[in-house]
């Protein structure tokens, strides 16, 4: 049966071990029902915060009549960027044709579907009413960048699920027979969902066509996603906002944060799954060349995006820019561009910053620094509206998130750690059958 | 020294001049006067006009719920504004300053004179004092009127003022008049200011791609510009001598504020061929699965039927 791959023995061992090393971690033990039951108790706690938003309204947040978008939506925009991760790593790398990025294209995508999924609801979080969400749909202007971002993010969340899903049918053909001792729904999920997967040729000839789209499609959508996230703001006459490079900048931005919270999941199944075979240092190092190249790039934008206003000084910049360097917001803006930006760049030129423990530290600073960028990009544009209007009360001025507000959006990461625990805890994270291949692959050069 | 002392003087006071809040009004304008007497119509119009005009800033008189700007608008029923003279109100509403505009080219001088009295009304010990000469001082005695008309071949409106007394009536001869057009917000001068010749007749070239409305309609109204020699006559008369213009709505075309039924076409085309095109490749993927399925299922049945098959099916299956 030469139609048939995997069928040598040698291939069959290497399955096994691979299968061995890869499956021991797909099973419900004590340790992921703790997590889980800590990660419901905190969500519980949080939802019962949004509640009460619900019931009082958006007064209970500190969204006014000038910052209307707060939190929430820097929430929102730091989801969409973190999200493009699995666009980049799967896609324009894997299609360059880098092998490296196999293992890690699935932490990767798990990481994109997560992120897309909650971004949608942190929008829902954001809304007065709702209940009033079916209008988009109904009585939505194809003229609205909101429509379009609610199209694009939604197209992103499925394209990045098959993009998950597609190469993993051969996985779960291989691990249906491998699940001794787990839940019996689990077993039956994998002999549904590896759809007769017989490792047949025509099979993977078919499998392989529909990822080759997916990849190919997945590029101009993720580009999409985040650049009409960027032009939700840059459409605007606001001062901050109205930038012809907030696509190109967004984007870029997504990158270094995406990059950074793959680098960590990376560290946290390589200790945790005990994957240190395949999640490898030589991987982490090149992360973090990638790591430090898109942070090149961000910092590149980040520099044409204040100097080309600081050199006009139009008056409104001038307010903006004083605001952000030396105002009210210079302590998180420095903070931002020098423990999140300036100085990982430089460490991640200095090879021993590339090991897996220095590379953890360093993207959680970029990563939290991605956060607070979004913030800063959000927030303090609106406290100087283009009208002059005056003797209105302080808090409408001077935006300061409350615990409610803080509470919901801790919901909302919670909800990102919940969905990457059950997908990466009920599914194998590194792919088996693409890294046997790699295997054989590379026996083959040897011979 | 005395000399340095001053100067030092002079740049301290200087930043409260600059500030401004003693708004000076030129000698010649405080004493000015309105040509007629306040009575309830005055007031009544002149509460119409304030509330269009002034209502924003200024609020309800005797209220004080102006808005807060500096410097600040101030109720016009208290002391502040009430002090002025007649001729100060007039002058600050015509003039304006800072974030006060100017309301010369909003509003006539007769209903900035109605404005006045509407104020007027909220102070209990105003006495007005009206201008003596109602009707004119170069024509003692007379009554002056306006009487506008337009001659469509020539593009032209005349402007015919005389004085009617008992005697008869006799043109006004030298008197400078304006004429003004009423368009969105407020008037507009139409062409330059004319004496009158020795008919009493003033012409005003009428630009052709003046606008009027549906019918070509136009509300012109006439002054003297030297009303204390001719009084404030004015004459505000209807003339068919603009274009005929019908407004189109803002929303009857296909535009990007307008409703998604009227969207730009290449909006909808973008969005809906981008949109079609990504979720036909994402079915087309879809259908990719329906296809593995089908395979599996043949070689699942040919493994099992087959005779010559050597090796049980859950091997191959790995």
């Amino acid at each position: 049966m030469d139609e048939i791959r995997f069928n040598t023995p040698t291939e069959k061992g290497k399955i096994d071990s691979l299968a061995s090393d890869i499956l021991k971690n797909v099973r419900i033990n004590s340790g992921f029902l703790l997590w889980m039951g800590f990660l419901f108790t905190l969500l519980a706690a949080c939802l019962a915060a949004y509640v009460i938003q619900l019931r009082n309204g958006l007064g209970v947040t500190g969204l006014r009549d000038f910052t209307s978008w707060g939190m929430y939506i820097a929430n929102f925009v730091f989801f969409v960027a973190t999200s493009l991760c699995g666009m980049l790593i799967s896609s324009v790398l894997g299609l360059i044709g880098y092998k490296w990025v196999k293992p890690i294209s699935r932490i990767a995508e798990i990481i994109a579907i997560a992120f897309a999924a909650v971004a949608g609801l942190v929008i829902i979080s954001d809304m007065g009413r709702p209940d009033r969400l079916p209008y988009v749909f109904l009585f939505g202007r194809v003229q609205s960048p909101i429509l379009w971002d609610v199209t694009v993010v939604t197209t992103y969340f499925v394209l990045s699920l098959l993009l998950w899903f597609f190469p993993m049918i051969p996985d779960l053909a291989i691990a249906k027979d491998r699940l001794e001792g787990r839940p019996k729904f689990l077993v039956k999920a994998y002999e549904i969902l590896s759809f007769r997967w017989m490792h047949h040729e025509v099979q993977y000839r078919l499998l392989g066509q529909a990822v080759r789209i997916l990849l190919i499609l997945i590029i101009p959508t993720a580009f999409a996603i985040h650049t009409v996230t960027s032009w939700l703001f840059a459409v605007t006459p606001r001062t901050g906002w109205d930038s012809t490079i907030f696509g190109p900048y967004f984007i870029s931005g997504a990158f270094v944060s995406g990059t950074a919270a793959v680098i960590i999941a990376m560290y946290f199944f390589r200790v945790n799954y005990r994957l240190e075979k395949y999640l490898n240092a030589q991987t982490f190092e090149r992360m973090g060349r990638v790591l430090v190249l898109v942070a090149i790039v961000y910092f590149y934008f980040n520099l044409n995006e204040f100097l080309v206003p600081g050199y006009k000084l139009k008056t409104g910049d001038a307010i903006h820019l004083r605001e952000l360097f030396t105002g009210h917001y210079a302590l998180m803006f420095w903070g931002i561009q020098l423990l999140g930006l300036v100085i990982p760049i430089i460490l991640l030129l200095f090879r021993q910053m590339r090991r897996p423990l220095p590379m953890l530290l360093i993207s959680f600073f970029v990563l939290i620094g991605s956060w607070f960028k979004r913030y800063i990009i959000v927030v303090p544009a609106q406290a100087h509206p283009n009208l002059p209007i005056q003797g209105v009360p302080v808090e409408w001025v001077v935006y300061r998130p409350t615990l409610i507000e803080t509470a919901v959006t801790v919901a909302s990461i919670v909800l990102v750690l919940i969905i990457i625990t059950i997908l990466a805890k009920l599914f194998p994270v590194v792919p088996i059958w693409e890294m046997a291949e790699e295997e054989s692959g590379k026996d083959k050069i040897t011979q | 020294m005395r000399y340095r002392a001053g100067v030092i003087l002079c740049l301290m006071l200087l930043p409260s001049f600059a500030k401004g809040q003693d708004w000076v009004v030129p000698e010649e304008r405080r004493g000015r006067l309105s040509t007629f007497p306040f009575n309830d119509d005055t007031r009544k119009e002149g509460e119409r006009l304030y509330m269009i005009n002034c209502h924003s800033c200024h609020g309800d008189p005797g209220k004080n719920n102006y808005i807060v700007l500096q410097p600040s608008p101030g109720d016009p029923a208290t002391e502040k504004i009430q002090k002025n003279s007649d001729g100060e109100i007039f002058h600050k509403v015509s003039v304006g300053r800072g974030q006060m505009p100017s309301f010369r080219s909003v509003l006539t001088t007769e209903e900035i004179w109605k404005v006045v009295s509407y104020i007027r009304s909220f102070n209990r010990d105003y006495v007005q004092k009206v201008m003596q000469v109602i009707t004119s001082s170069a024509y003692p005695g007379a009554v002056i009127s306006m009487k506008l008309a337009y001659d469509e071949a020539a593009k032209l409106v005349s402007v015919m003022a005389s004085a009617t007394s008992e005697t008869g009536t006799v043109p006004v001869t030298g008197a400078g008049v304006r004429l003004l057009a009423r368009r969105y917000f407020g008037l507009m001068q139409v062409d330059e200011e004319k004496t009158t010749d020795n008919n009493g007749t003033a012409l005003f070239a009428i630009p052709e791609s003046l606008p009027g409305d549906t019918a070509g309609n136009i509300s012109f109204s006439a002054q003297f510009t030297d009303e204390q020699v001719f009084g404030s006559v004015s004459k505000d008369t209807i003339l068919n001598a603009g274009a005929v213009t019908i407004p189109v709505s803002l929303t009857a075309k296909r535009a990007m504020w307008n409703t998604v039924r009227k969207a730009p076409v290449w909006v909808i085309l973008a969005y809906g061929l981008g949109v079609l095109a990504v979720w036909g490749f994402i079915f087309l993927v879809m259908f990719r699965l329906r296809d593995i399925f089908t395979v599996g299922t043949e070689l699942r049945e040919r493994l099992q039927t087959s005779p010559g098959n050597q090796e049980p099916p859950k091997n191959q299956q790995i």
